[in-house]
């Protein structure tokens, strides 16, 4: 098959992965203000969870389920007790992004310390490979993929058709306005965080499971794609957070087909400088001009 | 293992301030003239004293495990060339100068060792982190180094003090190449991370194989520790190679190889000497499991037997060391302490040699010491060596890593030896001869 076309099948997985993280990354900036840069390193956390389950004779599903459940916790405790207590006493936010840059040193670190700087891979059975459109996918990377549509189902499906979906966008809005309205945007906050924290350990667990092998880092290095994405669909807008995945990680594999590995990178970002300099609020308008993310 | 480091991975000029410029600036200024004014260049002290090896390595910083592989090297050929009654009287010992693995702390060092140690014989080092700025004071200082530096820019060197009996990086792609063909293969893939390091090996890869016949049949700089290679694999396997040649780090090659298996499965790896680490074997055996490792991967790394005559002298002498040394056995089977060792028991029989702990004379009898030649003997030991000496022979010391063949830019770049991983262990499974290198060098 032409590699081009295959340049487009493998993409998706990166592009899978990237959208879960993305979704989740841009949903809590967009309800809480907060620009977490500590997000890759509680994913590396939760792949960490992930590969102890495994260790333990754990199966992939309950890997996930204990890789989502921690990111879950460790997001709502991060907000509880460290960055709360800072927006409380009115840190704007580039003081906010020093504290979240803060976290993240101590987290990467703090699994260094406590894992040693070497190699983990999670301990599940060699997958079995499948072929489909002339591209072959392990039952893995199948997985990866279908969690990515469910996530992205339910991220629609809450913002959409739920209370507390409407909530969130109400907040992500103007939070005090729906305060006036009778919203609880504390317990809309509390939510936005445990849902972004679950899909940061699940694509916590995904990059482990895509990468094989991974170290006290893994999610850090894998921070500025999930921000690249976010920013190209509209900080805060999780529909231009999934389109802003597809395209970095479709980009980067076919520029590597197209152009050189060399340049993979290179182009995906070159793109995303390109569709800021024509549209600089990204794909999805509204939320990033609010938040004045854009002049 | 620490068998080879990033050597290649010099950060000048990364995080100095530049009061630190500033301050070593002025510093190299003011202490290499106060040096060349004291030592008129390189005398040291002809009263019976004892002769200092400086060990110029990282002790602190990012890269401090260097030094304590150098001192593990040092202590064992200081204990036995001080048993065997020293050197023209005077005794021998290593002393630590740290450079912190950082330029703008190396080069103050540099001259402060100089400067306050007028009885510097030599030294080991400096390492990749600081060489390429202390050479040149060094050899001004006329300080004979044996240096564990990989870089290439040393492979012309014009430098008559500067002494490497480690590989240079580059030398790694002749043996590569030379592997490859040895096993048969005509057809390969170079697929090497795009970092400076792993990139250095190419060119010398490429004109080796092309020399020996082979077809590279494609060429990738793989950007690192991406999330997926699927794409390069696909371009890769569509260009039929019957070999990989590689150097990337550990986590680009966990992903790279599983994806390989899981595409079209894999096909031989030859790998750098990095292949054989503790950190690549842990991320790519947790990706292809072992018996896909010991089937496919093989790596190429220095030649250090741990065997003969030279080697079980070190291996004694570093075991009876251990009060300067701490776990001796560890560093047994290391290629760059027996480097080391070699390095300076080769001053010492040259000081011998020339009759002269001088450095800028002795320094003229290095090659004398180490080059093969009719009628000389060959000795595997200082002590050994000043026997010879002392009844008028010409001797060629063969080290514990084996023999040493300088060149005209005083490197000798040794043989390599083809390794597997096989249940936990490194198995070697063959060599490329320092002859075979050097033939296809020319």
């Amino acid at each position: 098959m032409n590699l081009y076309v295959l340049s487009l099948g493998f993409g998706l997985i990166t592009a899978s992965i990237l959208a879960i993280a993305s979704v989740g990354f841009t949903l809590q900036f967009g309800v809480t203000n907060i620009l977490n840069l500590a997000y890759g390193d509680v994913m590396t956390g939760c792949a960490f969870v992930a590969y102890l389950v495994t260790r333990s004779g754990g199966s992939l599903p309950e890997a996930l389920l204990a890789g989502a459940g921690t990111g879950a916790l460790a997001s709502y405790g991060l907000n509880r007790f460290v960055y709360t207590p800072f927006v409380k006493r009115g840190t704007r936010m580039f003081g906010m992004i020093i504290v979240t840059i803060s976290v993240s040193l101590a987290l990467q670190n703090g699994l260094q310390a406590a894992f040693k700087a070497t190699f983990f891979s999670l301990a599940l059975p060699r997958p079995s490979s499948y072929t489909f459109l002339g591209m072959i996918f392990t039952s893995q990377q199948l997985v990866i993929i279908g969690l990515a549509v469910v996530a992205m189902l339910f991220v629609h499906a809450l913002l959409s058709w739920t209370k507390l979906g409407r909530a969130m966008r109400a907040t992500a809005a103007d939070p005090e306005l729906a305060r006036s309205c009778g919203i609880a945007t504390d317990r809309v906050i509390d939510a936005a965080w445990l849902l972004s924290g679950a899909l940061c350990g699940t694509a916590g667990v995904a990059l482990a499971l895509n990468v094989t092998s991974f170290t006290s880092t893994a999610g850090g290095q894998f921070l500025i794609p999930i921000i690249a994405a976010a920013v190209l669909g509209g900080v805060g807008h999780p529909y231009g957070a999934m389109i802003g995945a597809v395209v970095i990680g479709i980009s980067a594999e076919l520029s590597a087909a197209v152009i050189s590995p060399s340049y993979k990178e290179v182009i995906a970002f070159l793109i995303l400088i390109v569709v800021l300099l024509i549209r600089p609020q990204g794909i999805f308008a509204e939320v990033a001009t609010q938040k004045e993310v854009v002049a | 293992m620490q068998f080879i480091r990033q050597r290649e991975n010099v950060m000048i000029g990364q995080t100095l301030s530049k009061f630190r410029r500033a301050t070593s600036l002025a510093l190299a200024c003011g202490l290499t003239a106060g040096v060349v004014a004291m030592t008129g260049g390189a005398t040291v002290s002809a009263a019976p004293s004892t002769i200092v090896i400086g060990n110029f390595n990282p002790f602190s910083g990012a890269d401090a495990s260097f030094g304590p592989e150098m001192v593990a090297g040092c202590q064992p050929a200081v204990r036995l060339i001080n048993n065997g009654g020293g050197v023209l009287g005077h005794k021998f010992s290593c002393v630590e100068f740290d450079t912190r693995g950082d330029p703008a702390d190396a080069v103050p060092a540099a001259n402060k060792m100089i400067a306050t140690n007028s009885s510097l014989g030599g030294i080991l080092g400096p390492s990749a982190d600081e060489a390429l700025a202390t050479v040149p004071i060094l050899d001004q200082a006329k300080v004979p180094m044996f240096v564990d530096t990989g870089q290439a820019f040393f492979d012309k060197s014009s430098y008559k003090y500067f002494w490497r009996i480690t590989p240079a990086d580059d030398v790694k792609g002749y043996a590569l190449a030379l592997w490859a063909k040895k096993a048969g293969y005509t057809r390969a893939a170079a697929i090497f991370g795009n970092d400076a390091g792993s990139q250095s090996d190419v060119p010398t890869l490429l004109k080796a194989w092309k020399k020996l016949g082979g077809k590279m049949v494609d060429n990738v700089k793989l950007a690192l520790d991406q999330s997926s290679y699927r794409t390069e694999i696909e371009q890769m396997l569509a260009t039929k190679p019957q070999v990989i040649f590689t150097e990337i780090d550990p986590q680009t090659a966990g992903t790279f190889l599983s994806e390989l298996q899981q595409l079209k499965g894999l096909i031989p790896v030859l790998g750098t000497e990095i292949t054989l680490q503790s950190p690549w074997l842990k991320a790519v055996t947790g990706a292809i499991g072992k018996s896909a490792m010991t089937k496919y991967v093989t790596g190429m790394q220095p030649y250090a037997p741990t065997a003969g005559a030279s080697w079980t002298t070190f291996d004694k002498a570093l075991l009876a060391s251990k009060s300067q040394v701490p776990q001796p056995s560890q560093w047994a089977s290391d290629p760059y302490t027996m480097t080391y060792y070699d390095g300076v028991t080769i001053m010492a029989l040259a000081m011998l040699s020339a009759k002269s702990t001088d450095r800028g004379t002795y320094n003229k009898s290095i090659m004398a010491v180490t080059e093969p030649g009719a009628g000389k003997t060959v000795v595997t030991s200082f002590a050994q060596g000043k026997a010879a000496l002392a009844k008028g022979e010409r001797i060629q010391y063969v080290g514990a890593g084996g023999p040493i063949a300088f060149n005209k830019s005083h490197n000798s770049s040794g043989a390599f030896e083809a390794a597997v991983q096989a249940n936990g262990n490194v198995k070697i499974v063959g060599e490329v001869t320092a002859n075979q290198i050097a033939a296809l060098t020319k």
